[in-house]
């Protein structure tokens, strides 16, 4: 074959490995959707109270446990990702130290989550006699989400350009002074952005909740001792348990519906990450 | 016209007292040595500009006025520089009071992603200034300062960020005067923008003379020339030894009668 052959054929083939990555995606979309969608979308099943027997079951009370579980997990890790990575990123020598937390971090981020559902049961259920609570879980996750949390909020501020600290630092502010007034504020953007990967995976998560915050509640939960049932434990709790005759269409609806959730909450986080860019950082571009 | 005029009272050589003086001063970036033994005076009120070809020391020397290099890791320092001949170097020195008393215009317009009202009162508020009537006049007496004030005062909540390359760079002049610097450093402040905006700032720089000392760096001779009443002329002999200082006079007599060869080979550009 030609040269000009070989270029079709290589075109072709990258072409069909983007086209196959595509189609995985929409695979699992569509079928989900197509298979929960009308469920997902029925206001008694978002708004009504799960069922422990007999069909027609809603799951208001495990959304909430979702969300609930997102911001207490966020407020937990977001601000010790923000103090440690202004260490790091900007107290830190380079060095042993430095090198030895990465090393920690990317060893924590490798860890199955199953090992931090554990790690939370023997801590906070347990030792700490919490029980199964939102708290339990939300503070297995914030460790559980630590890693990525500190690495994407140090490489935010890393962004920051140096001319800002000079800058600040030369008109005879602090250190500290600089940090708060200059570097967080220019990173704040792609300090949202880096919660959107984290909030995810709090949303998806099942194996670090089902043994800390518990699989099955009635009523809406709104002490953070308060036992709760988030959407994706709960999903998998039906499926593993088939306690009701409707199972399979919660099951269904259930994950339309934690997809649906997670779409929202990914436009949103980047929409407040974009506004308050536009809001701050008008035209940072143009130099 | 007011460049001439610069260069008049310079050339009268009255006696001026000294603002700043650097003494036998060498700098080392790990074990690099940057500048060795400079001795040169900085004269109040008056514009001291640091020339020579690139890599010469000129702005690492600048940086030391300020103690701007102590950001760096690994930078050390011999000899000394006084301020009011108050030692900056002697321990337990402010060098956040040094920092105010002593302001820096970098050579990128650098404004904060801030609106321009608080670029400006970024300085004042550091010390404590937080009453909206004091702050607003130190806004608007600074950007009048800087010839900014008309360009900006009905966007003052804009983001400094959209001026010109020119205006931001006016911008960062008035954000140092609102901090009410004594000396105002320039380290090659009109490197990145127009002929038009640098023919501005050096109007400014005229201006600014009756009340601040200032020290220029610029790789631009004629700038120099125009500006300032005093030049110094830095130069590194060989590749890898440190920057010297190699004259030092009033601009007219550096520009028109060097003494030294390589001051006259620089200037009438035959090298660098």
């Amino acid at each position: 074959m030609t040269a000009k052959q070989w270029d079709k054929v290589a075109t072709c083939v990258f072409w069909a490995l983007g086209i196959i990555a595509i189609a995985i995606l929409a695979f699992i979309i569509l079928e989900v959707l197509g298979r929960g969608l009308l469920t997902a979308l029925n206001p008694k099943f978002i708004f009504g109270k799960p069922k422990a027997m007999g069909s027609g079951g809603g799951i208001f009370p495990m959304i909430f446990s979702t969300l609930y579980l997102v911001v207490l997990a966020i407020a937990i890790s977001l601000p010790i990702s923000i103090g440690a990575a202004i260490y790091m990123a900007e107290y830190a020598k380079k060095g042993r130290i430095n090198n030895f937390i990465r090393f920690c971090l990317d060893s924590l981020a490798t860890l199955p989550s199953i090992v931090f559902g554990l790690f939370g049961v023997a801590l906070f259920v347990t030792a700490f006699r919490w029980s199964y609570c939102l708290l339990a879980g939300a503070f297995t996750l914030a460790i559980l989400n630590l890693p990525i949390l500190l690495r994407s909020t140090e490489e935010a501020i890393k962004l920051v350009p140096d001319t800002y600290r000079e800058a600040s630092m030369s008109l005879g502010a602090s250190r500290w002074t600089t940090i708060r007034q200059v570097v967080v504020p220019s990173a704040l953007p792609g300090i949202i952005t880096a919660t959107i990967l984290p909030i995810g995976r709090i949303v998806g998560e099942s194996a670090a909740i089902i043994y800390t915050v518990g699989v099955f509640v009635r009523n809406v939960p709104l002490n953070p001792f308060d036992t709760a049932a988030p959407l994706a434990g709960y999903i998998w709790a039906r499926q593993a348990e088939h306690g009701v005759p409707d199972w399979k269409t919660i099951v269904n609806g259930g994950a339309a519906l934690l997809l649906i959730m997670v779409f929202i909450i990914y436009f949103l986080a980047r929409w407040a990450g974009n506004r308050y860019q536009r809001k701050r950082l008008l035209g940072a571009g143009n130099k | 016209m007011r460049a001439v005029n610069t260069q008049e009272q310079g050339a009268e050589g009255m006696t001026v007292e000294k603002k700043m003086e650097i003494q036998n001063l060498s700098m080392y970036y790990g074990g690099f040595k940057a500048i060795e033994d400079i001795t040169l005076e900085v004269p109040a009120r008056r514009i001291t500009a640091l020339i020579g070809p690139s890599g010469c020391g000129k702005s690492t020397l600048v940086r030391c006025l300020n103690r701007m290099n102590d950001l760096i890791d690994g930078v050390r320092v011999e000899g000394d520089i006084t301020l009011d001949g108050e030692s900056i170097f002697r321990p337990g020195y402010d060098t956040i009071d040094l920092r105010r008393r002593v302001g820096m215009v970098f050579q990128r317009p650098n404004p904060f992603p801030k609106s321009i009202y608080e670029n400006v009162a970024y300085g004042p508020k550091l010390v404590g200034i937080k009453k909206k009537e004091e702050l607003d006049s130190i806004v608007e007496s600074s950007l009048k300062k800087a010839a900014l004030w008309n360009e900006v005062k009905a966007n003052l909540r804009e983001s400094g960020q959209n001026l010109s390359g020119g205006q931001q760079q006016r911008l960062c002049i008035a954000r140092v005067i609102a901090v009410q610097p004594e000396v105002i450093l320039f380290d090659e402040p009109c490197s990145a923008i127009d002929p038009v905006a640098t023919q501005l700032i050096e109007d400014l720089m005229a201006e600014l003379k009756e009340n601040y000392t200032m020290v220029i760096v610029t790789h631009n001779m004629q700038q120099a020339a125009r500006v300032s009443d005093y030049t110094a002329f830095l130069l590194v002999q060989e590749q890898g030894e440190p920057g010297r200082l190699i004259e030092y006079g009033e601009t007219n007599t550096i520009f028109t009668n060097p003494v030294d060869e390589r001051t006259e080979r620089y200037i009438t550009g035959r090298f660098g």
